[in-house]
C-alpha cells in the first residue's frame, strides 16, 4: 500500500537494517516492527511526552518523528536506558522517591529527564520542571518525579 | 491521503532543489507538524517525501551579508542555546523558550516552523518584529521575500510548490534597537498561542523610530500591525502613546472564536500585552 | 544466635514494589500484549449527537482484504449495558450521543480495520439535539430513551429535620448557585482489551477494568455467556481514577469480534477516540440555600440539583449518593433537604471519577461557607470550626464519626499557612496598586474512608500462602491501578509475619486465582483489603506459632512467641527459636503433614443505606482540610496556585511514600479540575478531543504543597488507617475559589477558573469602563 524504505541505525548501541513504510512513525517502528514496547503511545501528537527516545543525543518525541529519519542515526530507547550504568542513579531515584504510580508515563519521563541532565548537570528543581514541561503524567502531581530528577542531578538539599 | 510514491534524502541543496524541480514533493523538516498532519489527512505527505534534514550548511546562525541568517534546519533548542540570538535578538530567544517542549524545539526547525504557516506560529511574531525575510531557492534561482509578505492565509504562503525555505535573514538590530516577544498562556510553553505580540523599534531621544509591532493568533496569518506602528511611530512612550497604541492593537486585529478564546478575550489580551510590553520598555 | 529486635514497617518510605520493572520500560501493559494470531478491532462511532439510523451497509468494508468481520447490532444479542441497563452496545434504530457504537470490525491491522469502517454507510434521520438538562426538562422536549419518556433518568430525595422550622430560626439566609463543568479522566494509558476464546469456549478477557468480578457478571448479562466461563485477566493499568468502574460498549463488542472471527481480537483507543467515548465527570448545576443564625450557627440547608446525564446511565448517575453526603453531614447541620433531577440529554455520559460527586458538592458548601462567613463578620475558620463535627458524632444521616479529625484538619493547615493573618493581609491589599493579586482560601472535606457498602457486600477476599523457604504468596481480591495498593498489603502482611517485602508476591491480576472483591473505588482498598491480608496474616502467624510451640518451643507458649526478620523469636527477648522456612517445610515433611494456607474474607461493619438514604455506609471517614494561595494576574485573569497546604485526617500513615504520592496527585488533579481543564461540549460534541486544548496541568505549574498527615487511629482501620484515596483531590477547587475571592473580591461561582473567565468577572466586576 505504502512505499517502504530500507534504514539502518543505531538502536541502543547495536546496528539495525530494517525497511519501513515511508509515512510510519519511529514509534509505530520501535513497537510495532522492532517490538520494543517501552517507548508509549499516549496521544501521537507531541503533546504527552510518553514516546519520548533520544535521537543524537537530543530528547525527542518518537510519534512526530518520521521512522526513515533514523537513518544513519543514533537512537536510544528506555530498553537501552534500563541497561546503562549511567543512568542508573536516576533509575534509583524514581524508584526510592516514589516518582512512580501507574508507570505508563515513566519510560518517556526517564527518557527526557536522563537527557536534560545529560546536557545539563546542574539543573536546579524549576529548569527541571521545565525540561519535563512536554511529559503529562496523571498520577504524581509531578512533584516526586522533580525529587527524583533533583536527587540524581545531587540536587535535592 | 495520497500515496507516497518516492522518498529522497539527499544531502546536497542541488539535489533537494532538482526534487523539488516538478513541484509535487512535500518536504520534511523536524517533522513535528508534518507528521501529524499528514496521518490525520490534513496535509497529504505524496507522491514525492523530500526529507531535507540530511541537505548540508542549512542549520545554524551566522552573521553574513549584512544580515543574521537563520538556517531553515536551525532548530528552536539552537536558537535558545546561540550566543549570536541571545545577544542581538533576545526576542526571538524568548520566543524559543515559550516554544512547545524541550522534545519539539529539540526536532521543529525555524523554517518548518514559518513555512507551516500557523497563525499562531511562534518564532514568527518575533521575527516579524526584527523585520526578517525569507529566503527561497529552487531549481530556476533564489529570491528573497519580506516575511510580512510571506503568508497568504492558514497554512498557506507565497512559497512556490518547487521552492525551499532556506534561511531567515534578519537585519541585524542597531544599538539601541528595543524588541519584545510576549505570548499569552497559562504555561510557560506547551501551549499553542491564544495570542502573542511581538515588538521592535529604535528607542531614540527623539522618540521611537522603525516601529514594528506583530501579532500572532490574531488574524488569519501572523502579522504586523500598521495602525499601531503609526501611533507609535515618531512618539516618546508616556502613558496617553501607551493607552492609544494599546487600543489601536485592539481594533485593528480581526481574531476569531475558538476553544481557546472568544475574540474578545483576544483582543483584550492583546491590548493589555502590548501595554505591558510598551510599559516595560518605557521603563528601561 | 543474636536476638532479633521488633521491628515496623508501618509509616516508613518504603519504595513501590514494582516500580524497578516500571522504570526500566519492562512492564508490560495491555497496549504492549500480543496474542498470536490476533487480529485488531475498531468501533464506528456515529458523527451525530441525536439521530435515527435508517440504513447500515457493511458490504462494502467486508470486501476489504483482511477483513474477517464486520457486526452491527444485528449480529449480537442487544442486550443493553451500564449501571441504567440503557446501553445497548451497538445501537440498532438510535443514537443518542456522539460516542454511539454503530458498527465494529475484526481486521489483520489497525490500518486495514480503520479503512473498513471508512466504507461502512450509515443513513441518519437527524433528530432535535438535547444540548443540556434545562432543553430536555422543556415540555414537550424530544426524548432520549423511549424508557423515560420525561427525560428524568433519576431522582434522589433526602430530607431530614424540618427545614421549615430551621429557616424560620435562621437571622440570615444565604442563596447561590454553582455550575460545574465537563472534566475526564485521562488515564495516560489509552482504553483497551482483548478476548481470546478457547477451543471449548471459554473467555479470556485481558481487560483495564478496575471491578474485575462485577465485570464478569456484567459482561456474561450482555453477552449471553456462562460467567463462570469468562476469566479476566488484568494487566498493569496506564491509570485508572475511577473510569474503568463501569463496562463500555467496546468490551462486549470486542468479545463479539472474538466470537465472531474465532482469533484473539485486541482493541485500543487513540486518544482522540479516549476523549470522545470513555467518561466523563457529570456535571451539575447545584443551586444552595442555608440559614444562619447571627452568631454562626448553621439552621438549615436546602439543596437542588440537575445533572446532565447524557445519552446513557453509566456511575455518573449515582453521585448524588456522595453529594448528599457532603450537603447533609460535612457540617453540623439540623435541618436538611436534597433533590436532584439527573437529566437524559444527548451529550456524552459521565461515569464516576475519583471523589465521585464530592468535587461538585464540596466546591459548593465550601464556597457558600465563605460568603456566609464574610456576611456573618466571621473569620472563615472560626466560622468552619464552630459548625464542625467531633469524634462520636452521628449525623442524621446516620454517619458515624468514630474518629474524626476535621478540626484539627482545619486548624493545622491554618496554622501551617499564616491563614488568618494573611487572609486579612491579601483583603487589605485588594485596593492597593499592582496587578496581580494574591489571596488565600480555605475548604475542608469528608468523604468515605473505610469503604462505602452501595452493594450486599463492601468485603474482599484474601487466600495467603508461605511456602518452605519463607515466601508469601498474598491473593488478593483487590485491583493495584497504579496507587500502590500491593506495596501496602505487602508491609501490612510483613508486618505481621515478620518476614522481609523480597519474600512477598502479590496476585492481584486473574479472577481464576484471585478470591472476590468488589472493586477499586471508594478509597476502599487499604482499609477493605489491607483488613483482609491482615486477618489472613494473623491467622498464618497463629499456625506457625502453634506449630513452633509444638515442635520447637521447648514448652515456651504460642502467646509468648513472635515473629521476626524471617524467624520465630521469644518474645520477651527476641531469642531466635526457629527460621520460619524450617518450621513450615516441618510441616510440610512432618508427621501430621500441614500448609500454610490461610482465606479471610473480610466484610466491614457499615451497612447498606435505607431507602431513605439513611445509615452508616463506611467503616470510617476520611477529613482533610485544605489551604490555596494564590496569585490572580489582573490583565490577564490567570490564576496560579502557588501553594496547597493540606491537611488530612488519614487514621494512620501506612507508607509515607505513597501517601505523600497520593496526596500530591489529588491535590494537582484538583487544580486542574478549578483552573485548566474543561472538556467543551457543544450541541453534543466534543471541540477539544485532545491534550492541546484540554490541558493537564504540567510540572511548571504546580504549586508548592505542604501536607500535614494527622493520625487518629481509626479502631476499625488497617494498623488505624483511613482509606485516602480520593479525599486530596474534592476540596482544593473550593480552596482556590475563596482564595480569588479573597485576593479580588470577585466571586466566581462556575468552573473552571480560565484565564478568560475570571478576566471576564473581574471586568464586570469593575463596571462599565
Amino acid at each position: 500500500m505504502s512505499l517502504k524504505h530500507e534504514i539502518a541505525f543505531t538502536l541502543n548501541g547495536e546496528e539495525v537494517r530494517v525497511a519501513v513504510p515511508v509515512a510510519m512513525s519511529a514509534l509505530a517502528m520501535l513497537r510495532e516492527v522492532l517490538g520494543l514496547t517501552g517507548t508509549k503511545y499516549g496521544c501521537g501528537e507531541g503533546e504527552c511526552g510518553a514516546c519520548t527516545i533520544v535521537v543524537d543525543g537530543r530528547s525527542m518525541n518518537a510519534c512526530l518523528m518520521f521512522a526513515v529519519d533514523c537513518d544513519g542515526r543514533e537512537v536510544t530507547t528506555i530498553e537501552g536506558l534500563a541497561h546503562d550504568a549511567k543512568a542508573a542513579p536516576l533509575r534509583e531515584a524514581f524508584v526510592a522517591h516514589w516518582a512512580v504510580q501507574c508507570g505508563f508515563c515513566t519510560p518517556g519521563m526517564i527518557m527526557q529527564a536522563s537527557n536534560l541532565l545529560a546536557r545539563r548537570p546542574d539543573l536546579d528543581r524549576e529548569a527541571i520542571k521545565r525540561g519535563i514541561e512536554g511529559n503529562l503524567c496523571r498520577c504524581t502531581g509531578y512533584k516526586k518525579i522533580v525529587d527524583a530528577v533533583a536527587a540524581a542531578a545531587g540536587n535535592d538539599g | 491521503m495520497s500515496a507516497i510514491t518516492r522518498y529522497a534524502a539527499p544531502t546536497t541543496l542541488e539535489e533537494a532543489l532538482q526534487v523539488l524541480a516538478d513541484g509535487t514533493a512535500t518536504v520534511l523538516a523536524g517533522g513535528t507538524d508534518l507528521m501529524p498532519q499528514g496521518q490525520d489527512g490534513r496535509r497529504p505527505l505524496g507522491p514525492t517525501l523530500l526529507n531535507i534534514r540530511r541537505v548540508g550548511g542549512l542549520r545554524g546562525v551566522a552573521v553574513d551579508g549584512g544580515f543574521i541568517r537563520i538556517g531553515a534546519l536551525t532548530t528552536i533548542s539552537d536558537l535558545l542555546e546561540d550566543a549570536t540570538v541571545a545577544a542581538r535578538l533576545p526576542a526571538l530567544a524568548t520566543a524559543a523558550d515559550h516554544f512547545a517542549s524541550d522534545q519539539i524545539r529539540n526536532a521543529g526547525t525555524v523554517g518548518g516552523n514559518i513555512c507551516n504557516a500557523s497563525p499562531a506560529g511562534d518564532s514568527i511574531v518575533p521575527l516579524l518584529a526584527y523585520g526578517a525575510e525569507v529566503e527561497l531557492a529552487s531549481a530556476r534561482g533564489r529570491r528573497r521575500v519580506a516575511l510580512k509578505d510571506f503568508f497568504t492565509g492558514p497554512g498557506r504562503t507565497v512559497r512556490a510548490a518547487d521552492e525551499l525555505m532556506t534561511a531567515a535573514l534578519v537585519p541585524p538590530p542597531p544599538p539601541d534597537f528595543a524588541a519584545r516577544f510576549e505570548k499569552f498562556g497559562t504555561r510557560p510553553a506547551l501551549d499553542i498561542s491564544t495570542v502573542s505580540v511581538g515588538f521592535g523599534a529604535q528607542v531614540t531621544p527623539e522618540g521611537l523610530r522603525g516601529v514594528r509591532v506583530a501579532f500572532g493568533a490574531a488574524a488569519p496569518v501572523p502579522l504586523r500591525g500598521a495602525r499601531t506602528e503609526a501611533a507609535l511611530e515618531g512618539a516618546r512612550l508616556d502613558e496617553a502613546v501607551i493607552a492609544a497604541a494599546a487600543a489601536a492593537a485592539r481594533d485593528e486585529i480581526s481574531p476569531i472564536d475558538d476553544v481557546r478564546a472568544s475574540a474578545w478575550y483576544r483582543r483584550e489580551m492583546v491590548h493589555n500585552l502590548l501595554r505591558k510590553i510598551l510599559n516595560d520598555v518605557a521603563e528601561a | 544466635m543474636v536476638a532479633i529486635a521488633k521491628e515496623t514497617l508501618i509509616g516508613k518510605r518504603i519504595p513501590k514494589l514494582d516500580a524497578p520493572d516500571k522504570v526500566a520500560g519492562r512492564t508490560r501493559y495491555i497496549h504492549d500484549l500480543d496474542l498470536p494470531g490476533q487480529l485488531y478491532g475498531r468501533v464506528l462511532r456515529t458523527d451525530r449527537p441525536h439521530a435515527r439510523i435508517k440504513r447500515i451497509d457493511t458490504s462494502k468494508a467486508k470486501a476489504l482484504k483482511g477483513v474477517h468481520a464486520v457486526i452491527t447490532a444485528e449480529d449480537t444479542p442487544r442486550i443493553p449495558l451500564g449501571i441504567g441497563r440503557d446501553n445497548p452496545p451497538l445501537k440498532l434504530d438510535k443514537v443518542r450521543c456522539i460516542r454511539d457504537e454503530i458498527a465494529a470490525v475484526a481486521a489483520e491491522s489497525v490500518a486495514v480495520a480503520d479503512a473498513a469502517l471508512k466504507l461502512i454507510e450509515v443513513e441518519y434521520e437527524d433528530l432535535p439535539v438535547l444540548a443540556s438538562p434545562e432543553e430536555a426538562l422543556k415540555e414537550g422536549a424530544p426524548v432520549v430513551q423511549e424508557s423515560h419518556p420525561d427525560n428524568i433518568a433519576r431522582t434522589f430525595d433526602y430530607e431530614h429535620g424540618d427545614v421549615a422550622k430551621g429557616e424560620a430560626e435562621s437571622d440570615l439566609v444565604y442563596e447561590d448557585t454553582f455550575h460545574l463543568h465537563y472534566v475526564t479522566h485521562c488515564c495516560m494509558g489509552v482504553s483497551g482489551m482483548i478476548a481470546d476464546f478457547d477451543e471449548a469456549g471459554n473467555l479470556t478477557v485481558y481487560s483495564n477494568t478496575q471491578v474485575p468480578f462485577l465485570f464478569k457478571k456484567d459482561m456474561a448479562d450482555v453477552t449471553g455467556l456462562d460467567p463462570a466461563r469468562i476469566r479476566v485477566i488484568q494487566p498493569p493499568v496506564g491509570g485508572g481514577f475511577g473510569s474503568k468502574l463501569d463496562i463500555y460498549p467496546f468490551e462486549p463488542i470486542c468479545i463479539f469480534l472474538a466470537k465472531a472471527t474465532g482469533r484473539p481480537v485486541k482493541m485500543t483507543f487513540t486518544r482522540e477516540e479516549e476523549f470522545v467515548g470513555s467518561p466523563t465527570r457529570q456535571p451539575v448545576v447545584l443551586t444552595l440555600r442555608s440559614g444562619v443564625t447571627r452568631d454562626g450557627r448553621l439552621t438549615f440547608r436546602e439543596v437542588r440539583t440537575l445533572h446532565d446525564n447524557g445519552g446513557y446511565t453509566s456511575w455518573g448517575a449515582t453521585t448524588p449518593f456522595v453529594i448528599m453526603q457532603t450537603i447533609s453531614s460535612l457540617y453540623r447541620v439540623p435541618n436538611c433537604r436534597y433533590h436532584t433531577d439527573v437529566v437524559y440529554t444527548n451529550n456524552p455520559y459521565a461515569g464516576s471519577f475519583r471523589g465521585y460527586g464530592n468535587l461538585q458538592a464540596t466546591f459548593a458548601v465550601e464556597t457558600h461557607m465563605d460568603r456566609m462567613a464574610e456576611a456573618l463578620g466571621l473569620d472563615p475558620l472560626a466560622f468552619r470550626l464552630q459548625n464542625a463535627h467531633d469524634p462520636g458524632d452521628v449525623t442524621p444521616q446516620g454517619m458515624h464519626f468514630k474518629s474524626c479529625g476535621m478540626k484539627d484538619c482545619l486548624q493545622k493547615a491554618a496554622d501551617a499557612s499564616d491563614f488568618v493573618a494573611k487572609h486579612a493581609r491579601h483583603a487589605a491589599a485588594r485596593e492597593g496598586a499592582g496587578r496581580v493579586k494574591r489571596g488565600i482560601g480555605m475548604a475542608s472535606m469528608l468523604h468515605v474512608g473505610g469503604g462505602a457498602k452501595i452493594h450486599k457486600t463492601d468485603g474482599c477476599g484474601t487466600i495467603l500462602k508461605i511456602d518452605d523457604f519463607g515466601h508469601i504468596t498474598i491473593m488478593t481480591g483487590a485491583s493495584e491501578i497504579g496507587q500502590g495498593s500491593e506495596t501496602v498489603l505487602a508491609q501490612l502482611v510483613c508486618e505481621e509475619l515478620g518476614l522481609p517485602l523480597s519474600a512477598v508476591t502479590v496476585i492481584n491480576n486473574d479472577t481464576e486465582i484471585t478470591p472476590w472483591d468488589v472493586g477499586v473505588h471508594a478509597s476502599r482498598t487499604t482499609f477493605i483489603a489491607g483488613n483482609s491480608a491482615i486477618r489472613a496474616a494473623r491467622k498464618a502467624r497463629d499456625k506457625i506459632l502453634a506449630a513452633a510451640s509444638r515442635s520447637f518451643g521447648n514448652g515456651i507458649p504460642a502467646e509468648e512467641m513472635d515473629l521476626r526478620g524471617g524467624y520465630v523469636v521469644r518474645d520477651a527477648d527476641g531469642e531466635p527459636i526457629v527460621e520460619i522456612g524450617k518450621l513450615i517445610r516441618s510441616l510440610h515433611f512432618g508427621e501430621k503433614n500441614d500448609l500454610v494456607m490461610t482465606t479471610e474474607y473480610y466484610e466491614p461493619p457499615s451497612v447498606m443505606q435505607d431507602r431513605h438514604f439513611k445509615g452508616d455506609v463506611s467503616a470510617a471517614y476520611a477529613w482533610a482540610a485544605q489551604v490555596a494561595e494564590v496569585a490572580v494576574d489582573l490583565d490577564t485573569g490567570i490564576v496560579r496556585v502557588e501553594r496547597v497546604t493540606s491537611a488530612h485526617d488519614v487514621g494512620r500513615v501506612i507508607n509515607r511514600l505513597g501517601i505523600e504520592g497520593q496526596v500530591e496527585g489529588g491535590v494537582v488533579m484538583g487544580v486542574g479540575y478549578a483552573i485548566t481543564e474543561n472538556l467543551q461540549v457543544e450541541n453534543g460534541r466534543v471541540l477539544n478531543p485532545n491534550f492541546r486544548d484540554y490541558k493537564l496541568v504540567t510540572a511548571p505549574e504546580i504549586p508548592e504543597m505542604d501536607l500535614i498527615f494527622l493520625e487518629t487511629f481509626d479502631g476499625e482501620g488497617p494498623q488505624g488507617a483511613k482509606g485516602i484515596g480520593e479525599a486530596p483531590a474534592i476540596a482544593t477547587a473550593p480552596a482556590i475559589a475563596n482564595a480569588i475571592y479573597n485576593a479580588t473580591g470577585v466571586r466566581i461561582t462556575a468552573l473552571p477558573f480560565s484565564p478568560e473567565r475570571v478576566y471576564r468577572a473581574l471586568r464586570e466586576a469593575e463596571g462599565p469602563a
